[in-house]
Protein backbone atom coordinates (compact mmCIF):
# COMPACT_ATOMS: atom_id res chain seq x y z
CA UNK A 1 0.00 0.00 0.00
CA UNK A 2 1.62 3.28 -1.00
CA UNK A 3 2.33 5.86 1.72
CA UNK A 4 -0.31 8.64 1.49
CA UNK A 5 1.68 11.34 0.19
CA UNK A 6 2.54 9.51 -3.10
CA UNK A 7 -0.98 9.04 -3.63
CA UNK A 8 -1.86 12.45 -3.26
CA UNK A 9 1.18 13.32 -6.03
CA UNK A 10 -0.02 10.27 -8.66
CA UNK A 11 -3.27 12.10 -8.11
CA UNK A 12 -1.94 15.66 -9.14
CA UNK A 13 0.09 14.14 -11.75
CA UNK A 14 -3.00 12.42 -13.19
CA UNK A 15 -5.09 16.24 -13.05
CA UNK A 16 -2.28 17.81 -14.19
CA UNK A 17 -2.25 14.92 -17.61
CA UNK A 18 -5.48 15.29 -18.08
CA UNK A 19 -5.74 19.06 -17.95
CA UNK A 20 -3.00 19.42 -20.52
CA UNK A 21 -4.55 16.98 -22.89
CA UNK A 22 -7.85 18.36 -22.43
CA UNK A 23 -6.34 21.85 -23.38
CA UNK A 24 -4.48 20.23 -26.01
CA UNK A 25 -7.49 18.96 -27.37
CA UNK A 26 -9.17 22.03 -26.91
CA UNK A 27 -6.26 24.30 -28.92
CA UNK A 28 -6.96 21.92 -31.98
CA UNK A 29 -10.31 22.39 -31.63
CA UNK A 30 -9.77 25.69 -32.09
CA UNK A 31 -7.18 25.60 -34.69
CA UNK A 32 -9.31 23.12 -37.06
CA UNK A 33 -11.87 26.04 -36.57
CA UNK A 34 -10.15 28.78 -37.54
CA UNK A 35 -8.17 26.88 -40.37
CA UNK A 36 -11.99 24.91 -41.59
CA UNK A 37 -13.89 27.48 -43.42
CA UNK A 38 -17.37 27.02 -41.68
CA UNK A 39 -20.46 26.92 -43.56
CA UNK A 40 -21.14 30.66 -43.55
CA UNK A 41 -18.37 31.54 -44.55
CA UNK A 42 -17.78 29.09 -47.52
CA UNK A 43 -17.96 31.48 -50.67
CA UNK A 44 -18.80 30.79 -54.12
CA UNK A 45 -18.23 32.54 -57.58
CA UNK A 46 -21.04 35.40 -58.87
CA UNK A 47 -21.32 38.22 -61.46
CA UNK A 48 -21.52 41.83 -59.90
CA UNK A 49 -24.25 43.20 -62.45
CA UNK A 50 -23.07 46.72 -61.57
CA UNK A 51 -19.31 45.36 -63.22
CA UNK A 52 -20.68 43.06 -65.85
CA UNK A 53 -19.87 45.31 -69.40
CA UNK A 54 -21.51 41.60 -71.28
CA UNK A 55 -18.30 40.97 -73.05
CA UNK A 56 -19.88 37.52 -73.71
CA UNK A 57 -16.68 35.58 -72.29
CA UNK A 58 -19.29 33.97 -69.87
CA UNK A 59 -20.91 32.10 -72.82
CA UNK A 60 -17.28 30.45 -73.90
CA UNK A 61 -15.07 30.65 -71.11
CA UNK A 62 -16.66 28.38 -69.08
CA UNK A 63 -15.39 24.75 -67.90
CA UNK A 64 -19.03 23.67 -68.54
CA UNK A 65 -20.93 23.31 -71.71
CA UNK A 66 -23.21 24.98 -72.04
CA UNK A 67 -22.04 27.66 -69.60
CA UNK A 68 -23.14 27.77 -65.89
CA UNK A 69 -23.55 31.36 -66.44
CA UNK A 70 -27.64 32.16 -66.78
CA UNK A 71 -29.49 35.13 -67.54
CA UNK A 72 -31.59 35.94 -65.07
CA UNK A 73 -34.86 38.68 -65.07
CA UNK A 74 -35.49 41.03 -62.38
CA UNK A 75 -39.37 41.65 -63.24
CA UNK A 76 -39.35 44.26 -60.25
CA UNK A 77 -37.44 46.55 -62.69
CA UNK A 78 -38.83 45.20 -66.00
CA UNK A 79 -40.63 47.78 -67.87
CA UNK A 80 -43.01 45.00 -69.83
CA UNK A 81 -42.05 46.64 -73.01
CA UNK A 82 -43.92 45.66 -75.87
CA UNK A 83 -40.77 46.85 -78.09
CA UNK A 84 -38.12 44.92 -75.77
CA UNK A 85 -34.57 45.47 -76.89
CA UNK A 86 -33.09 42.34 -74.90
CA UNK A 87 -35.66 39.93 -76.93
CA UNK A 88 -35.84 41.92 -79.85
CA UNK A 89 -33.29 42.64 -82.85
CA UNK A 90 -32.42 46.19 -83.25
CA UNK A 91 -33.97 46.27 -86.78
CA UNK A 92 -36.09 43.85 -86.19
CA UNK A 93 -38.95 43.03 -88.99
CA UNK A 94 -42.52 42.74 -87.22
CA UNK A 95 -43.12 42.88 -83.56
CA UNK A 96 -43.45 38.93 -82.99
CA UNK A 97 -41.61 36.19 -81.49
CA UNK A 98 -40.21 34.98 -85.49
CA UNK A 99 -36.85 33.99 -85.10
CA UNK A 100 -35.90 36.58 -87.25
CA UNK A 101 -36.91 39.01 -84.81
CA UNK A 102 -35.21 37.84 -81.78
CA UNK A 103 -32.16 38.65 -80.79
CA UNK A 104 -31.19 35.45 -78.62
CA UNK A 105 -29.09 32.53 -80.38
CA UNK A 106 -31.18 30.08 -78.73
CA UNK A 107 -34.47 31.10 -78.28
CA UNK A 108 -34.33 31.24 -74.76
CA UNK A 109 -36.56 33.80 -73.92
CA UNK A 110 -39.95 33.24 -74.06
CA UNK A 111 -42.48 36.71 -74.38
CA UNK A 112 -46.10 36.27 -73.85
CA UNK A 113 -48.48 38.97 -73.61
CA UNK A 114 -50.11 40.30 -70.31
CA UNK A 115 -52.06 43.60 -71.58
CA UNK A 116 -52.26 46.31 -73.98
CA UNK A 117 -49.61 46.97 -73.99
CA UNK A 118 -47.34 44.85 -72.07
CA UNK A 119 -45.51 41.57 -72.40
CA UNK A 120 -43.60 39.29 -70.00
CA UNK A 121 -40.43 38.20 -70.66
CA UNK A 122 -39.51 34.28 -68.99
CA UNK A 123 -35.45 32.74 -69.30
CA UNK A 124 -35.87 29.33 -70.39
CA UNK A 125 -32.85 28.42 -68.73
CA UNK A 126 -31.85 25.03 -70.37
CA UNK A 127 -31.68 26.96 -73.10
CA UNK A 128 -29.56 30.07 -72.58
CA UNK A 129 -25.90 30.13 -73.07
CA UNK A 130 -25.35 33.02 -70.67
CA UNK A 131 -24.38 34.72 -73.94
CA UNK A 132 -25.31 38.09 -72.86
CA UNK A 133 -26.93 39.25 -75.85
CA UNK A 134 -29.75 39.94 -74.25
CA UNK A 135 -28.56 41.85 -71.57
CA UNK A 136 -26.71 44.51 -73.55
CA UNK A 137 -29.73 45.61 -75.16
CA UNK A 138 -31.85 45.56 -72.33
CA UNK A 139 -29.06 47.58 -70.45
CA UNK A 140 -28.86 49.76 -73.05
CA UNK A 141 -32.57 50.79 -74.22
CA UNK A 142 -34.16 49.48 -71.40
CA UNK A 143 -34.42 49.40 -67.62
CA UNK A 144 -31.35 46.81 -66.84
CA UNK A 145 -33.58 43.54 -65.30
CA UNK A 146 -32.16 41.39 -67.35
CA UNK A 147 -28.62 40.84 -66.15
CA UNK A 148 -26.34 37.37 -65.64
CA UNK A 149 -25.66 35.10 -62.64
CA UNK A 150 -23.89 32.13 -61.93
CA UNK A 151 -26.33 29.25 -61.35
CA UNK A 152 -25.05 27.23 -58.40
CA UNK A 153 -27.35 24.30 -59.44
CA UNK A 154 -24.63 23.79 -62.30
CA UNK A 155 -21.58 25.40 -61.24
CA UNK A 156 -18.96 23.65 -60.20
CA UNK A 157 -17.16 26.47 -57.91
CA UNK A 158 -13.41 25.76 -59.65
CA UNK A 159 -10.78 27.64 -57.41
CA UNK A 160 -9.54 29.28 -60.53
CA UNK A 161 -12.79 30.30 -62.36
CA UNK A 162 -11.94 30.30 -65.81
CA UNK A 163 -14.38 33.03 -66.78
CA UNK A 164 -13.20 35.27 -63.78
CA UNK A 165 -9.55 34.65 -64.92
CA UNK A 166 -10.34 36.60 -68.48
CA UNK A 167 -13.21 39.17 -67.15
CA UNK A 168 -12.23 42.14 -68.33
CA UNK A 169 -14.27 44.20 -65.52
CA UNK A 170 -13.68 42.11 -62.69
CA UNK A 171 -17.33 41.39 -62.17
CA UNK A 172 -16.25 37.76 -61.19
CA UNK A 173 -16.21 38.09 -56.97
CA UNK A 174 -16.60 35.52 -54.24
CA UNK A 175 -19.84 35.88 -51.97
CA UNK A 176 -21.31 34.29 -48.87
CA UNK A 177 -22.35 30.50 -50.69
CA UNK A 178 -24.88 31.25 -47.59
CA UNK A 179 -26.17 34.31 -50.10
CA UNK A 180 -24.98 32.95 -53.50
CA UNK A 181 -26.86 35.74 -55.89
CA UNK A 182 -26.28 39.67 -56.47
CA UNK A 183 -30.06 39.55 -57.74
CA UNK A 184 -30.52 43.53 -59.37
CA UNK A 185 -33.09 45.41 -56.92
CA UNK A 186 -34.10 49.10 -57.06
CA UNK A 187 -30.67 49.70 -56.38
CA UNK A 188 -29.86 49.16 -59.47
CA UNK A 189 -32.83 51.59 -61.32
CA UNK B 1 7.49 10.45 -121.50
CA UNK B 2 9.87 11.65 -119.09
CA UNK B 3 8.16 15.16 -119.13
CA UNK B 4 5.10 13.47 -119.14
CA UNK B 5 5.49 11.66 -116.26
CA UNK B 6 6.84 15.10 -114.56
CA UNK B 7 4.37 17.12 -115.55
CA UNK B 8 1.95 14.38 -114.25
CA UNK B 9 3.85 14.45 -110.47
CA UNK B 10 3.85 18.47 -110.79
CA UNK B 11 -0.04 18.57 -111.32
CA UNK B 12 -0.37 15.73 -108.49
CA UNK B 13 1.84 17.78 -106.15
CA UNK B 14 -0.31 21.63 -107.13
CA UNK B 15 -3.46 19.64 -106.23
CA UNK B 16 -2.04 18.10 -103.34
CA UNK B 17 -0.65 21.44 -102.37
CA UNK B 18 -3.76 23.25 -102.98
CA UNK B 19 -6.09 20.72 -100.97
CA UNK B 20 -3.46 21.57 -97.74
CA UNK B 21 -3.89 25.22 -98.62
CA UNK B 22 -7.59 24.66 -98.31
CA UNK B 23 -7.34 22.84 -95.33
CA UNK B 24 -5.04 25.63 -93.99
CA UNK B 25 -7.80 28.35 -94.56
CA UNK B 26 -10.39 26.35 -93.15
CA UNK B 27 -8.98 25.87 -89.58
CA UNK B 28 -7.68 29.13 -89.88
CA UNK B 29 -11.20 30.81 -90.59
CA UNK B 30 -12.72 28.19 -87.41
CA UNK B 31 -10.09 29.38 -84.64
CA UNK B 32 -10.86 32.90 -85.96
CA UNK B 33 -14.82 33.08 -86.14
CA UNK B 34 -14.44 31.52 -82.67
CA UNK B 35 -13.38 34.23 -80.77
CA UNK B 36 -15.37 36.73 -79.34
CA UNK B 37 -14.09 40.01 -80.56
CA UNK B 38 -14.91 38.04 -83.93
CA UNK B 39 -18.38 36.99 -83.48
CA UNK B 40 -19.02 40.67 -82.20
CA UNK B 41 -17.80 42.20 -85.71
CA UNK B 42 -19.52 39.36 -87.59
CA UNK B 43 -22.79 40.28 -85.58
CA UNK B 44 -23.21 37.73 -83.09
CA UNK B 45 -22.77 40.89 -80.44
CA UNK B 46 -24.79 44.05 -79.60
CA UNK B 47 -23.35 46.22 -81.95
CA UNK B 48 -23.90 49.63 -80.70
CA UNK B 49 -21.48 51.50 -82.59
CA UNK B 50 -23.58 51.61 -85.97
CA UNK B 51 -26.69 52.35 -84.03
CA UNK B 52 -25.05 55.78 -82.42
CA UNK B 53 -23.82 56.74 -85.79
CA UNK B 54 -25.48 59.50 -87.50
CA UNK B 55 -24.89 61.19 -90.98
CA UNK B 56 -22.80 64.54 -89.75
CA UNK B 57 -24.79 66.83 -92.10
CA UNK B 58 -27.69 66.39 -89.70
CA UNK B 59 -25.43 67.90 -86.67
CA UNK B 60 -26.81 71.51 -87.10
CA UNK B 61 -25.70 72.28 -83.53
CA UNK B 62 -22.05 72.72 -81.67
CA UNK B 63 -21.89 72.77 -78.24
CA UNK B 64 -21.03 76.34 -76.66
CA UNK B 65 -20.01 75.70 -72.94
CA UNK B 66 -21.13 73.91 -69.90
CA UNK B 67 -22.52 74.83 -66.82
CA UNK B 68 -20.53 72.69 -64.30
CA UNK B 69 -24.16 71.83 -62.23
CA UNK B 70 -21.91 70.50 -59.15
CA UNK B 71 -24.49 67.54 -58.06
CA UNK B 72 -23.71 63.61 -57.78
CA UNK B 73 -27.77 63.30 -59.42
CA UNK B 74 -29.31 65.17 -61.68
CA UNK B 75 -32.99 65.48 -62.04
CA UNK B 76 -34.08 68.29 -64.29
CA UNK B 77 -33.82 72.12 -64.95
CA UNK B 78 -36.08 75.05 -65.78
CA UNK B 79 -35.17 78.71 -67.05
CA UNK B 80 -36.17 81.67 -65.20
CA UNK B 81 -39.03 83.47 -66.74
CA UNK B 82 -40.95 79.93 -67.93
CA UNK B 83 -41.22 76.69 -66.82
CA UNK B 84 -38.94 73.88 -67.95
CA UNK B 85 -39.90 72.64 -71.48
CA UNK B 86 -42.42 75.41 -72.09
CA UNK B 87 -42.06 77.89 -75.10
CA UNK B 88 -41.37 80.84 -73.09
CA UNK B 89 -44.06 80.32 -69.92
CA UNK B 90 -47.36 80.27 -70.42
CA UNK B 91 -47.69 83.39 -71.78
CA UNK B 92 -45.18 82.34 -74.50
CA UNK B 93 -42.62 85.07 -73.69
CA UNK B 94 -39.42 83.84 -74.59
CA UNK B 95 -36.68 83.61 -72.24
CA UNK B 96 -33.63 85.90 -73.11
CA UNK B 97 -30.19 84.03 -72.68
CA UNK B 98 -29.30 85.91 -69.72
CA UNK B 99 -31.91 84.32 -67.93
CA UNK B 100 -31.28 82.23 -64.73
CA UNK B 101 -31.08 78.20 -64.91
CA UNK B 102 -32.50 76.34 -62.23
CA UNK B 103 -31.05 72.87 -61.95
CA UNK B 104 -32.72 69.88 -59.82
CA UNK B 105 -30.41 67.30 -58.32
CA UNK B 106 -29.33 65.53 -55.32
CA UNK B 107 -31.29 67.32 -52.05
CA UNK B 108 -31.51 70.90 -53.38
CA UNK B 109 -32.14 73.64 -56.69
CA UNK B 110 -29.29 75.64 -57.41
CA UNK B 111 -29.51 78.75 -59.78
CA UNK B 112 -26.84 79.48 -62.24
CA UNK B 113 -26.61 83.15 -63.68
CA UNK B 114 -25.77 84.28 -66.92
CA UNK B 115 -22.43 83.91 -66.57
CA UNK B 116 -22.86 80.15 -65.65
CA UNK B 117 -21.63 80.73 -61.61
CA UNK B 118 -23.41 79.01 -59.13
CA UNK B 119 -25.80 82.11 -57.99
CA UNK B 120 -27.46 80.62 -54.95
CA UNK B 121 -29.28 77.08 -53.49
CA UNK B 122 -32.24 76.23 -52.37
CA UNK B 123 -32.27 73.29 -49.79
CA UNK B 124 -34.69 70.98 -49.96
CA UNK B 125 -36.58 68.27 -47.13
CA UNK B 126 -35.79 65.77 -49.56
CA UNK B 127 -34.24 64.44 -52.89
CA UNK B 128 -35.09 66.63 -55.85
CA UNK B 129 -36.92 65.33 -58.37
CA UNK B 130 -38.31 68.37 -61.08
CA UNK B 131 -38.27 71.70 -60.56
CA UNK B 132 -40.36 74.85 -62.40
CA UNK B 133 -41.07 77.85 -62.06
CA UNK B 134 -43.52 80.38 -62.39
CA UNK B 135 -44.04 83.78 -64.13
CA UNK B 136 -44.06 85.43 -60.42
CA UNK B 137 -40.77 84.14 -59.66
CA UNK B 138 -41.84 81.35 -57.55
CA UNK B 139 -39.91 77.97 -57.52
CA UNK B 140 -41.73 74.47 -57.49
CA UNK B 141 -39.56 71.83 -56.69
CA UNK B 142 -40.73 68.25 -56.79
CA UNK B 143 -39.90 65.82 -54.49
CA UNK B 144 -40.72 61.89 -54.90
CA UNK B 145 -44.03 62.26 -53.72
CA UNK B 146 -45.11 65.78 -52.84
CA UNK B 147 -43.98 69.59 -54.45
CA UNK B 148 -42.57 72.24 -51.89
CA UNK B 149 -43.21 76.47 -52.87
CA UNK B 150 -40.55 78.73 -52.05
CA UNK B 151 -39.61 82.20 -52.97
CA UNK B 152 -37.02 83.55 -54.99
CA UNK B 153 -34.64 83.77 -51.86
CA UNK B 154 -35.54 79.99 -50.97
CA UNK B 155 -38.15 80.65 -48.30
CA UNK B 156 -39.77 78.19 -47.71
CA UNK B 157 -43.85 79.00 -48.98
CA UNK B 158 -45.79 75.63 -48.56
CA UNK B 159 -45.46 72.20 -48.71
CA UNK B 160 -48.13 70.11 -50.73
CA UNK B 161 -49.66 67.15 -49.14
CA UNK B 162 -48.19 64.23 -50.94
CA UNK B 163 -49.53 62.47 -54.18
CA UNK B 164 -49.79 58.31 -52.43
CA UNK B 165 -47.07 55.92 -51.28
CA UNK B 166 -46.45 55.00 -54.84
CA UNK B 167 -45.86 58.77 -56.04
CA UNK B 168 -42.63 59.39 -58.24
CA UNK B 169 -42.45 62.58 -59.77
CA UNK B 170 -40.34 63.14 -62.68
CA UNK B 171 -41.82 67.17 -63.89
CA UNK B 172 -43.86 69.56 -63.44
CA UNK B 173 -45.07 72.60 -65.27
CA UNK B 174 -46.57 76.05 -64.08
CA UNK B 175 -49.47 77.39 -66.00
CA UNK B 176 -51.38 80.78 -64.97
CA UNK B 177 -53.59 78.99 -62.61
CA UNK B 178 -52.45 75.13 -62.89
CA UNK B 179 -49.59 73.45 -61.72
CA UNK B 180 -49.40 70.28 -64.07
CA UNK B 181 -47.04 67.23 -62.37
CA UNK B 182 -45.99 64.42 -63.86
CA UNK B 183 -46.37 61.23 -61.86
CA UNK B 184 -44.86 57.92 -62.83
CA UNK B 185 -45.76 55.83 -60.48
CA UNK B 186 -49.30 55.74 -61.49
CA UNK B 187 -48.69 56.56 -64.69
CA UNK B 188 -50.35 60.50 -64.45
CA UNK B 189 -50.21 64.12 -64.43
CA UNK B 190 -51.77 65.72 -61.50
CA UNK B 191 -53.48 69.02 -62.70
CA UNK B 192 -53.35 70.95 -59.56
CA UNK B 193 -54.75 74.50 -58.16
CA UNK B 194 -51.69 77.07 -57.16
CA UNK B 195 -52.29 75.91 -53.24
CA UNK B 196 -52.41 72.29 -54.42
CA UNK B 197 -55.31 70.66 -54.65
CA UNK B 198 -55.84 68.16 -57.12
CA UNK B 199 -58.50 69.36 -59.57
CA UNK B 200 -58.02 66.29 -62.68
CA UNK B 201 -55.95 63.71 -63.67
CA UNK B 202 -54.80 63.67 -67.27
CA UNK B 203 -53.46 60.82 -69.14
CA UNK B 204 -55.47 57.89 -67.42
CA UNK B 205 -56.58 55.38 -69.97
CA UNK B 206 -60.19 55.62 -71.28
CA UNK B 207 -61.76 54.35 -73.78
CA UNK B 208 -64.68 56.57 -73.96
CA UNK B 209 -62.44 59.38 -74.37
CA UNK B 210 -59.92 57.88 -77.05
CA UNK B 211 -57.36 58.29 -74.57
CA UNK B 212 -54.64 55.28 -74.66
CA UNK B 213 -52.93 56.05 -71.55
CA UNK B 214 -49.81 56.81 -70.58
CA UNK B 215 -46.96 54.26 -70.63
CA UNK B 216 -43.96 54.71 -69.17
CA UNK B 217 -41.82 51.82 -68.54
CA UNK B 218 -38.80 53.33 -67.09
CA UNK B 219 -39.27 56.70 -64.79
CA UNK B 220 -38.87 59.69 -67.11
CA UNK B 221 -42.49 61.45 -68.07
CA UNK B 222 -41.75 64.98 -69.16
CA UNK B 223 -44.15 67.94 -69.63
CA UNK B 224 -44.61 71.48 -71.01
CA UNK B 225 -47.64 73.53 -71.17
CA UNK B 226 -47.97 75.80 -74.81
CA UNK B 227 -48.84 78.94 -75.34
CA UNK B 228 -51.68 77.52 -77.55
CA UNK B 229 -53.23 76.42 -74.18
CA UNK B 230 -52.65 72.41 -74.63
CA UNK B 231 -50.25 70.41 -72.19
CA UNK B 232 -48.07 68.37 -73.97
CA UNK B 233 -46.79 65.07 -72.69
CA UNK B 234 -44.48 62.32 -73.72
CA UNK B 235 -45.52 59.00 -74.13
CA UNK B 236 -42.37 57.38 -73.64
CA UNK B 237 -44.15 53.47 -74.09
CA UNK B 238 -46.07 54.75 -77.57
CA UNK B 239 -42.85 56.56 -78.62
CA UNK B 240 -44.92 59.79 -79.10
CA UNK B 241 -45.80 63.28 -77.71
CA UNK B 242 -49.18 64.02 -76.44
CA UNK B 243 -51.45 67.09 -76.43
CA UNK B 244 -53.90 67.54 -74.30
CA UNK B 245 -56.41 70.21 -72.77
CA UNK B 246 -56.08 71.39 -69.23
CA UNK B 247 -59.54 69.42 -68.73
CA UNK B 248 -57.99 65.77 -69.74
CA UNK B 249 -59.32 65.62 -73.43
CA UNK B 250 -56.01 64.13 -76.11
CA UNK B 251 -56.28 66.66 -78.77
CA UNK B 252 -53.30 65.25 -81.16
CA UNK B 253 -50.41 63.16 -81.05
CA UNK B 254 -47.36 62.70 -82.74
CA UNK B 255 -44.31 60.10 -82.81
CA UNK B 256 -42.99 56.73 -84.41
CA UNK B 257 -40.60 54.01 -83.38
CA UNK B 258 -37.58 53.63 -85.04
CA UNK B 259 -33.70 53.20 -84.56
CA UNK B 260 -32.80 55.78 -87.50
CA UNK B 261 -32.64 59.16 -86.69
CA UNK B 262 -36.42 60.12 -87.69
CA UNK B 263 -38.29 57.94 -84.55
CA UNK B 264 -37.85 57.60 -81.13
CA UNK B 265 -35.28 54.35 -80.74
CA UNK B 266 -35.42 51.70 -78.01
CA UNK B 267 -38.14 50.37 -75.82
CA UNK B 268 -39.32 53.90 -74.77
CA UNK B 269 -38.63 57.64 -75.99
CA UNK B 270 -38.46 60.07 -75.61
CA UNK B 271 -37.43 60.91 -72.26
CA UNK B 272 -37.53 64.17 -72.55
CA UNK B 273 -38.63 67.67 -74.63
CA UNK B 274 -38.81 71.35 -74.74
CA UNK B 275 -41.35 73.04 -76.91
CA UNK B 276 -39.68 75.80 -79.19
CA UNK B 277 -40.87 79.35 -79.02
CA UNK B 278 -41.96 79.22 -83.36
CA UNK B 279 -43.55 75.65 -83.04
CA UNK B 280 -41.81 72.65 -82.81
CA UNK B 281 -39.99 70.48 -80.05
CA UNK B 282 -36.54 69.54 -79.11
CA UNK B 283 -36.48 66.02 -77.75
CA UNK B 284 -34.16 63.96 -76.21
CA UNK B 285 -33.72 60.00 -76.32
CA UNK B 286 -31.81 57.96 -73.69
CA UNK B 287 -30.12 54.27 -75.64
CA UNK B 288 -28.90 55.28 -78.13
CA UNK B 289 -29.05 59.00 -77.08
CA UNK B 290 -29.67 61.96 -78.80
CA UNK B 291 -30.90 65.48 -78.68
CA UNK B 292 -33.26 66.38 -82.25
CA UNK B 293 -34.49 69.71 -83.04
CA UNK B 294 -38.59 68.72 -84.75
CA UNK B 295 -40.99 70.37 -86.77
CA UNK B 296 -44.29 70.98 -85.10
CA UNK B 297 -45.68 67.40 -86.96
CA UNK B 298 -42.47 65.84 -85.83
CA UNK B 299 -40.36 65.75 -88.61
CA UNK B 300 -37.04 66.09 -88.07
CA UNK B 301 -34.89 69.10 -88.90
CA UNK B 302 -31.68 68.53 -87.51
CA UNK B 303 -29.47 66.79 -84.89
CA UNK B 304 -28.53 69.16 -81.71
CA UNK B 305 -26.53 66.51 -80.09
CA UNK B 306 -25.04 63.11 -81.53
CA UNK B 307 -24.95 60.10 -79.74
CA UNK B 308 -21.12 60.40 -79.87
CA UNK B 309 -21.81 63.95 -77.63
CA UNK B 310 -22.65 61.54 -74.72
CA UNK B 311 -20.67 58.72 -72.24
CA UNK B 312 -21.73 55.23 -72.01
CA UNK B 313 -24.77 54.74 -70.58
CA UNK B 314 -25.71 58.65 -70.20
CA UNK B 315 -28.02 60.85 -71.90
CA UNK B 316 -30.13 64.28 -71.45
CA UNK B 317 -32.32 63.96 -68.87
CA UNK B 318 -33.88 67.34 -69.14
CA UNK B 319 -34.29 69.82 -71.83
CA UNK B 320 -34.62 73.84 -72.32
CA UNK B 321 -34.34 76.28 -74.85
CA UNK B 322 -33.50 79.89 -74.77
CA UNK B 323 -35.30 82.70 -76.68
CA UNK B 324 -32.05 82.75 -78.95
CA UNK B 325 -32.53 79.32 -79.93
CA UNK B 326 -30.08 77.87 -77.59
CA UNK B 327 -30.51 74.37 -76.46
CA UNK B 328 -29.55 73.38 -72.67
CA UNK B 329 -29.08 69.66 -72.60
CA UNK B 330 -28.90 68.33 -68.47
CA UNK B 331 -26.73 65.31 -69.00
CA UNK B 332 -26.50 62.48 -66.48
CA UNK B 333 -23.80 61.35 -67.39
CA UNK B 334 -21.31 64.54 -66.43
CA UNK B 335 -23.89 66.11 -64.40
CA UNK B 336 -23.94 69.57 -66.45
CA UNK B 337 -25.76 71.72 -68.13
CA UNK B 338 -24.53 71.38 -71.88
CA UNK B 339 -25.18 74.78 -73.77
CA UNK B 340 -25.98 74.00 -77.67
CA UNK B 341 -25.92 76.46 -80.20
CA UNK B 342 -26.20 76.44 -83.70
CA UNK B 343 -23.07 76.23 -85.92
CA UNK B 344 -21.78 79.60 -86.42
CA UNK B 345 -21.81 79.08 -90.28
CA UNK B 346 -25.45 77.86 -90.08
CA UNK B 347 -26.18 81.13 -88.11
CA UNK B 348 -24.45 83.75 -90.74
CA UNK B 349 -26.29 81.87 -93.51
CA UNK B 350 -29.71 82.33 -91.35
CA UNK B 351 -28.58 86.02 -90.64
CA UNK B 352 -27.54 86.41 -94.86
CA UNK B 353 -31.21 85.03 -95.75
CA UNK B 354 -32.97 87.18 -93.75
Amino acid sequence: MPPENEKNCARREFLRTGLQGAALVGLGALAGRLVTPSASQKTVWQIDPAKCIQCERCAVNCVLKPSAVKCVHAFKLCGYCRPCFGFFQPDYNALNAGAENQLCPTGAIERSFVEDPYYQYVINEPLCIGCSKCVKGCTAFGNGSLHLQVRHDRCVNCNECSIAVSCPSNAFVRVPASQPYLIKGKEHA
Amino acid sequence: MVNAQADSRLKRGALVGAILAAFAALAALSIWTLQPETSAKRGFAYDMESLRKIDPALIKFQEERRIETGFAKVAGLALVGRSSGSPGGPEGRPTQSGGVLLVAGDNSVRAFGPDGKLAREIKLSGPACAVAVAQDGKVYAGLRDHVEVYDGQGVLLGKWESFGKEARITALTVAAEDVFIADFGPRVVWRCDLSGKVRNKIGVRDEARNVPGLIAPSPYLDLAFGADGLLYVNNPGRFCIEAYTPAGDLEHSWGKPAMGVDGFCGCCNPVSFALRPGGGFATSEKGVARVKMLDADGNLESVVAAPASFGEEAFGIGVALDGEGRVYVLDTGTRAVRVFNKKKELSDQDAAGK
